[in-house]
């Protein structure tokens, strides 16, 4: 039970990262691999972030 | 110097400043409605500007704007909601024309950009512009009063 | 053309910087600066100064309307506790 709520967090976390790394390679100007892995970091960081008010929203 | 700052000085003169003239007089609900449109309008003139200085760069700009701009609002909103509440100010028209002026920026500019990374940016902006300020003027004519707890 | 564009800003700021100092009410006065805060945005992309411009954005649309209207606030509910108190000692024995 433990086991697939915590498969369901960090399915949530992914589903999360995929359009923000997506956002940040829009808004960024040049593409370079420093330039993905800071925004892989970032876009990490703001997942767990998103999924942290989607349950405050949410009342859970 | 070239068709793009020309339209920006249009919509400068014309949008930006009938929202001035706005703001400077008369009720409260005509202040607030004026002050959502002017970055509902300058929004199009600073992609206009980057357009027109050829200068990718500058849309950074534009972007927050659209993001800020309906934030600003939004906070009008909620801490004049008193105030508001006795006659909430509904302006369609002004705001459709602002929003559709919006897309209309944006559409031509995307036309300018052509295919690329560019296009999706500026396709963002446009949707966050033109989203967040029918949200926003929304949320200023009171239609979000439910969840307010005060 | 470009002249144009910076004249046109100028008037811009220097009628909503008339208007901000000529209102009297500080919330009609913060959506005044708001505006404000957007024209000399404008202002500062024509003079070529984008950087200047995101600052003056981020302060000037959101953040000055929001402490100002906040510190009105405070003020008025500060002001109708002290009536308030003053009233209840009046009526008190």
């Amino acid at each position: 039970m433990k086991g697939r709520r915590t498969l369901l967090a960090l399915a949530e976390v992914a589903a999360w990262w995929v359009p923000l790394a997506a956002l940040w390679l829009v808004l960024i100007s040049t593409v370079d691999p420093l330039e993905l892995a800071v925004g892989a970091g970032a876009s990490a960081l703001t997942a767990f972030v998103a999924r942290g008010a989607r349950r405050a929203v949410s009342g859970r | 110097m070239n068709g793009w700052i020309l339209a920006a000085v249009l919509v400068l003169v014309t949008g930006v400043g009938a929202t001035l003239w706005g703001v400077a007089g008369g009720p409260l609900r005509r202040r607030a409605t004026a002050q959502n449109l002017c970055t509902a309008l300058a929004c199009p003139v600073l992609l206009l500007l980057a357009q027109g200085y050829g200068r990718p760069a500058y849309v950074d700009l534009a972007l927050v704007l659209a993001v800020l701009g309906p934030v600003g609002t939004l906070v009008f909103a909620r801490l004049l909601a008193d105030e508001l509440a006795d006659d909430p100010p509904h302006a369609r028209g002004p705001t459709w024309t602002a929003a559709a002026l919006g897309a209309a920026v944006v559409g031509a500019v995307a036309v300018a950009t052509g295919p690329g990374r560019a296009l999706v940016k500026l396709l963002v902006i446009g949707v966050l512009l033109v989203g967040g300020n029918l949200i926003a003027s929304r949320a200023l004519a009171g239609g979000m009063q439910e969840g307010r707890g005060d | 053309m470009t002249e144009t564009v910076i004249v046109v800003a100028l008037l811009l700021v220097a009628v909503a910087a008339t208007a901000a100092v000529a209102v009297r009410d500080p919330v009609r006065q913060s959506l005044v600066l708001a505006v404000l805060g957007v024209v000399l945005a404008v202002l500062f992309t024509v003079l070529q100064a984008p950087d200047v411009g995101l600052s003056q954005l981020a302060v000037g649309s959101a953040l000055t309307p929001l402490l100002l209207l906040l510190t009105v606030r405070k003020a008025k509910r500060r002001g109708r506790r002290a009536e308030r108190g003053r009233s209840a000692g009046g009526d008190g024995p």
